[in-house]
């Protein structure tokens, strides 16, 4: 969805990304996984980017970090702006300055994101001495106030430790103290919960919360989990297809979602306080294999309220001057109901 | 429902342990046991879905898995319809499995991606020598349409299918036999959103229609509470709290099962609650904490906790039972 002359973007962006095109080399050919994606992220605020696998939300993240697989991997069209800067455009080495020192990343699976052989001292000393210092002691001590931060108890002792001595959770803390370390001015949060119990992702969330309060950095959080979007985040985009079906301020989707993809979703979902074994309304269908898109809206095959229309690419109306959605027929869709 | 009007229970488990060795040191002897499951009583009625509920590591799934007998257990009863399973082999145990059958988590690992669709659909019947070739084969066609799969899904290998699609498979697999009662262990937390309610809809379809009882393990409690009609909550290889499912949300007594609710993330932003967050990690169930396991994470233990273990006593509601010294 273009954003260019979208008012979100008007107030006070830390970061924008304008039609991002993503694509990848695969065996039938070259595939876009993300395709004109635009949204801006505004300063110490918490954008959600929620949709389901495949969807082209993670890949929207890695181009964002500049961290495509190479060689399949290509971002063939669009803009990141950030800080005055097309991150697209930036020489590898500009880049290394600003990943994990502008803009940090919290990855999904903290066993995979941390190096096993290394100790969590050396692996976070890392950061601080490829952006802050070149001392190796003061790296160090500043390892040791950030995991405290994290609320790592005793952090002093667990430098020397190793991951596999932490819990899922204290390893998650120490992604995150990694991606904090700089004090970024965004921070892009991929699943950071998906692979943790719910205690301790309650713990981890109210984590991000509290250091967003005291550091006041932006955070692009990416889920699929609904819940977590209407816990964390100010505003939310929802992808689908690799491209973006709706975006607005988190109480205005959840209230009065006006992309049928959206209110298909949030139908779906089992809750608490809805009646036992009746049966969940449901999203027909799948989505289409990327190299088998519908002209026009790629939701068509899925959606109830399909007409001859839909085969046109949709339009990208505003239903409020910060609510924004790709949908030829949202005028029409009958009032929303949970 | 009064525990008069409550029908024989299909499957009665008492006092099941499951204790696995841990082997340690140089000879790798087995000096210590993981408490997996340590003293689990629960029943199940006909046609009834009783969820399981806890974190990773609390015993859930290796309830589930002894339940069908993938597990020997170390101790306890395990009795459907009338006979013990926990000690039964050969025979006896192959008839009793026709009418148990499980559904996995993962879609991919539980289905030999060397076989055709149609042959995983018709092991069961092969195993139970039910049938000739034609007739299974009109089976598994039946099965295949009654699971929301397209005619030609028999001749295809699993590959082919999404998600959604697979763990449908996984289902013609497990009622192929018109069991009694099927384990489903995590079966809908691998799928996306869309497709989650679209296998949990099949599932309640296919209880109705087959009078099917189920054992519902999984993590997410809003799933959980929406298939089951009672639900128990592990914590470390115990049930800390049993009621129905309406109970458990409404009126829940153990400060874990308080905890775990308030910990769910509402997909409503005017409802952001206060949180009731819990402090530190689940103990290893190789060491379990003396008195009540929940007692290092509990925000109200005592120093009773610490010492006296719980049992699980009826509180409020008719059925309703929980493992904590005190009535919060």
């Amino acid at each position: 969805m273009p954003s260019a002359d979208a008012p979100l973007s008007a107030i006070d962006p830390v970061l924008e990304v304008r039609d991002l095109v993503t694509s990848f080399d695969t065996d039938s050919g070259r595939l876009k996984a993300v395709d004109g994606v635009g949204f801006s992220v505004r300063r110490g605020r918490t954008l959600g980017i929620v949709g389901e696998s495949g969807c082209g939300k993670s890949v929207t993240a890695f181009s964002i970090m500049q961290l495509l697989p190479r060689p399949m991997g290509h971002i063939d069209g669009g803009q990141v702006l950030f800080e005055g800067r097309d991150l697209t455009q930036l020489p590898p080495e500009e880049m290394l300055k600003i990943r994990g020192n502008r803009i940090g990343m919290i990855f999904q699976e903290p066993m995979t994101a941390l190096n096993p052989l290394h100790t969590i001292g050396r692996q976070l000393s890392e950061v601080f001495l490829l952006h802050k210092t070149t001392d190796r002691r003061a790296a160090l001590a500043m390892s040791v106030e950030i995991l405290a931060k994290v609320g790592i108890p005793s952090p002093e002792v667990r430098v020397g430790e190793y991951p596999h001595q932490l819990s899922g959770g204290m390893r998650q803390r120490v992604v995150i103290a990694m991606a904090l370390a700089c004090k970024p001015s965004v921070v892009i949060a991929d699943e950071p919960t998906t692979a943790l119990d719910v205690t301790i992702q309650a713990q981890i969330l109210e984590l991000m919360q509290a250091l967003q309060d005291e550091m006041g950095m932006a955070i692009i959080l990416i889920t699929h989990d609904l819940g977590v979007i209407a816990e964390m985040c100010d505003d939310v985009v929802v992808m689908y297809a690799g491209r973006v079906a709706e975006v607005g301020p988190v109480d205005r989707i959840f209230a009065a979602p006006s992309h049928p993809y959206t209110r298909g979703l949030l139908a779906s979902i089992p809750r608490l306080e809805r009646p036992r074994k009746t049966r969940l309304k449901v999203i027909e269908g799948l989505v289409p294999p990327l190299n088998q898109m519908p002209a026009g809206c790629r939701f068509q095959n899925r959606c109830p309220f399909r007409t001859d229309i839909c085969a046109q690419p949709p339009p990208a109306d505003f239903v409020t001057p910060d609510h924004q959605v790709a949908c030829h027929r949202w005028r029409e869709l009958p009032a929303f109901q949970p | 429902m009064k525990p008069a009007d409550r029908p024989a229970p299909l499957l009665e488990i008492r006092d099941l342990a499951m204790h696995f060795p841990v082997r340690e040191g140089v000879f790798l002897r087995a000096n210590n046991s993981c408490r997996a499951v340590d003293g689990v009583n629960l029943t199940v009625a006909p046609g009834e879905t009783l969820g399981l509920v806890g974190e990773s590591g609390c015993g859930k799934s290796t309830l589930g898995k002894c339940v069908v007998r993938l597990h020997r257990p170390t101790a306890g009863q395990i009795i459907f319809q009338g006979q013990d399973l926990a000690h039964a082999k050969g025979a006896a145990l192959k008839a009793q499995r026709r009418q148990l059958q499980m559904i996995f988590q993962d879609p991919v690992e539980s289905l030999n991606s060397r076989h055709t669709v149609g042959d995983i659909v018709a092991e069961p019947l092969v195993i139970h020598e039910i049938g000739n070739a034609a007739s299974r084969k009109a089976r598994v066609r039946d099965l295949l349409a009654k699971v929301g799969l397209p005619a030609d899904a028999g001749d295809r290998f699993p590959f082919e299918f999404s998600g959604g699609q697979r763990q449908r498979i996984g289902i013609a697999r497990a009622i192929a036999l018109e069991p009694k009662l099927i384990v489903c262990d995590e079966p809908v937390s691998a799928l996306d959103v869309s497709i989650q309610s679209q296998v949990l809809n099949l599932m309640l379809d296919l209880q109705r229609e087959m009078h099917l009882s189920y054992v519902f393990i999984a993590h997410n409690l809003a799933v959980v509470k929406h298939v089951s009609d009672r639900i128990a909550i592990m914590y470390l290889g115990r049930i800390v709290e049993l009621a129905d499912a309406e109970t458990i949300y409404r009126a829940p007594r153990h400060p874990y099962t308080r905890a775990l609710i308030s910990a769910i993330p509402v997909p409503d932003p005017a409802r952001r609650q206060q949180r009731i967050v819990l402090q530190g990690d689940v103990p290893s169930p190789i060491h379990p904490p003396p008195g009540c396991p929940f007692h290092p994470r509990c925000p109200h233990a005592t120093e009773r906790c610490k010492v006296e273990t719980p049992a699980l006593r009826p509180v409020g509601a008719e059925g309703q039972v929980v493992s904590c010294h005190y009535d919060l």
